[in-house]
């Protein structure tokens, strides 16, 4: 068990202007499970493949415990990494795959094939030890990954997309399981996948990278209650946030032909700067309200999913073309709403779920 | 000299014969199955190419048992027959092809030991290693193969003779222990089929890159050993220009000593033939020994891709 303290972590790839990661200030407590979001090419993996060992760090430092371990090779760094094509040595079978590292450790030979059998186990793979990796499933040989760093007890777990070459419904499955096994091992984790879904179930902790840069590190709830920056607001939350930008006018921000109203002193302060405001609800916490209360938007599909339904609909008044500030807003319902196409609606935000934002910064005005 | 190559010729066309009938199957069946019915024209086509990959090597035996004069009439003889056996007889006394065959074993091994051995080494460090003056150093390897054999012979000579490595069989076997093209195409071999997760993943898991080497690179790269080591064991087998000048004929390899045989004042083809029947066989056992893994070492590269 260990802590994980990135201080100002630097990457900057050979014949690249820009960073891949850029100063990243990042601790990870003893036994946490922190995750690493981001679209892709936004240095995930290249934060994770420093942590390893993998890629140099060009300035700043990496500390494993109390250990800095920036210069240090990963063999000494007491870390196992789950690859996302898994890479497991094709010509050795799954338990030799798995009990590899011991074996070039030195661990005694009954040892190797106590701890091999007990990981086994766990992931439910004994029936393949003998197995080659080529004759096993896309989710076996993702447990054999898995098995391949739990056998080993290390300090730290690193997960680069472990479940990205999964179908949709494995990886649902898998997902719950990595989650309790690494729990139940309490093993210091960093995770790192594109999908914001398996950042939030999964992580203690959720880290929102961009271009390199950390924008935020917070738990799953408060990611999703108090984002940040409007990148971290529309990219956490599926369907995403809607944000919308306007000029700020008096007692409020001004979108199509209405105005939506917006606490005094946030406003005076989003607007600072260019006199406009970007405004954020999420689509589940918007409400019908009679016609003048709200805002005003036109229906243009309704998606009926079972349990709910979502309503895609466009600010009315809004100028269609001005691609700068798009006027799409996405509005959850009730299933069986009789909602069609056209219709016009009148929609409110309660006070505590509007998100405001300076559009100069990015940054949220609380 | 003809028939030597023969090996080299029935299985560079039989790769190319075997593969129709597997690419049908998988594309008939979609199985991928190995039972691939092959139809008329397929087989047809295998045997006129056995025929035409198994004559030359049958010639040898028919020349081998006739005399000059009976060779060159009309029509000339088609069967061989049991004065084959003599004309070997006389074949092993005029040259020492016993010994000829031991050093051409101990020649075409160690060449081919050596250069999969180096070749991977080399290659793996271009493919997957990064060190100062690679792209230098590569572009070198390759622009030796540009550099003709018979440029080199001359100074090569001087150097094994200030050696006093004349007629020793080091002197055939250290200049070609590693080969440019051998570097090459074990470089492009495991470019494509060794994914860099594979050496992080053994870094990782604490593996020094000589573990790695071992552990990792050669499983991964043995089907391209397997084709390396069989096309450097026969261009050693046949070498000729190198070794005539580098030995003599008290310590020849197949080729010098085969070349001893045709040097009389009219040569006895019959002899010759026979002689060249002798020193072919050794290659045509390994290969009906090892065809099988060869070419089952090509096609599994294939198909991992
Ligand atoms: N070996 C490399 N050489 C140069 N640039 C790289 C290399 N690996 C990644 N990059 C660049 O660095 C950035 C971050 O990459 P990466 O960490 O792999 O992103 P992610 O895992 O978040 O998708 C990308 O812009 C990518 O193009
Ligand atoms: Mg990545």
């Amino acid at each position: 068990m260990a802590t994980v303290s990135f201080q100002q972590a630097t990457r900057v790839y050979p014949n690249s202007e820009r960073p891949a990661v850029d100063a990243l200030d990042l601790d990870v407590a003893d036994g946490e499970f922190l995750v690493l979001v981001g679209p892709s090419g936004c240095g995930k993996s290249t934060s994770l493949r420093m942590l390893a060992g993998l890629e140099e760090v060009d300035s700043g430092s990496v500390l494993i415990g109390d250990r800095d371990v920036t210069d240090s090779p990963p063999k000494q760094r007491d870390i196992a990494m789950v690859f996302q094509n898994y890479a497991l040595y094709p010509h050795m079978t799954v338990g030799e795959n798995m009990g590899f590292a011991l074996k070039l450790a030195g661990v005694k030979k009954t040892e190797i094939a106590g701890r091999v059998a007990a990981a086994a186990k766990i992931l439910d793979l004994e029936a393949y030890l003998e197995r080659r990796p080529k004759a096993l499933s896309g989710g076996q040989r993702q447990r054999v990954a898995m098995g391949r760093a739990i056998v080993r007890q290390p300090q730290v777990f690193l997960m680069d997309e472990p479940l990205s070459n999964l179908d949709a419904k494995l990886r649902v499955q898998t997902r719950t399981q990595i989650a309790a096994l690494v729990k139940r091992l309490g093993t210091t984790t960093v995770y790192v996948t594109h999908d914001q879904v398996e950042a939030m179930t999964m992580g203690d902790r959720v880290a929102v990278l961009k271009d390199g840069v950390l924008l935020q590190c917070a738990a799953p709830a408060e990611l999703y209650d108090r984002p940040a920056n409007v990148f971290v607001a529309g990219f956490i939350g599926s369907p995403a946030m809607n944000l919308v930008t306007g000029a700020a006018v008096e007692g409020g921000v001004r979108l199509g032909g209405t105005v939506l109203p917006v606490p005094r002193d946030r406003l005076a302060r989003a607007a600072a700067a260019s006199g406009r405001v970007t405004v954020g609800f999420r689509p589940e916490s918007l409400q019908l309200v009679g016609p003048g209360e709200g805002f005003e938007v036109v229906v243009d599909v309704a998606e009926h999913l079972g349990s709910d339904a979502y309503l895609y609909t466009r600010l009315a008044g809004a100028d269609p073309d001005d691609a700068l500030h798009p006027a799409d807003v996405v509005v959850r319902t009730e299933p069986r709403s009789s909602v069609v196409p056209g219709q016009s609606l009148w929609l409110g935000v309660p006070p505590d779920a509007l998100h405001v934002f300076d559009p100069a910064t990015s940054q949220r005005v609380d | 000299m003809t028939t030597i190559a023969l090996p080299g010729t029935d299985s560079t066309t039989a790769t190319p014969q075997a593969a129709p009938p597997v690419r049908r199957s998988g594309a008939k069946g979609g199985t991928g199955g190995r039972a691939g019915r092959a139809g008329p024209v397929t087989y047809t086509l295998l045997t006129l190419s056995a025929l035409v990959s198994i004559f030359p090597l049958y010639w040898t035996m028919v020349a081998g048992s006739h005399t000059n004069a009976e060779i060159a009439a009309t029509p000339p003889p088609f069967l061989p027959d049991a004065s084959l056996f003599e004309n070997i007889g006389a074949a092993l006394e005029q040259a020492p092809i016993g010994l000829a065959i031991l050093n051409s074993v101990v020649v075409a091994g160690s060449i081919t030991v050596g250069t999969v051995l180096f070749c991977t080494l080399a290659g793996f460090a271009f493919a997957k290693l990064r060190f100062r003056g690679k792209g230098l150093l590569l572009s070198l390897v390759i622009g030796t193969m540009m550099v003709p054999t018979q440029l080199a012979v001359i100074p090569l000579f001087m150097m094994i003779a200030e050696l006093q490595w004349v007629n020793q069989l080091q002197a055939v076997v250290l200049p070609t222990l590693v080969s440019a093209f051998g570097v090459f195409f074990m470089r492009q071999y495991l470019i494509s089929a060794l994914p860099d997760e594979l050496l992080e993943a053994g870094r990782v898991d604490g593996a020094s890159t000589a573990r790695i080497f071992w552990s990792i690179v050669v499983p991964v790269a043995r089907p391209a050993m397997a084709v390396l080591a069989m096309l450097t064991f026969l261009t050693a087998w046949n070498d000729f220009f190198w070794p005539i000048i580098a030995l003599t004929n008290s310590n020849p390899t197949v080729q010098v000593a085969l070349a001893g045989l045709g040097s009389g004042y009219v040569p006895q083809r019959a002899v010759i033939m026979a002689g060249t029947l002798l020193g072919t066989l050794p290659v045509l056992i390994v290969f009906a020994v090892l065809g099988k893994q060869i070419v089952g070492g090509i096609m599994q590269g294939a198909v991992k891709g």
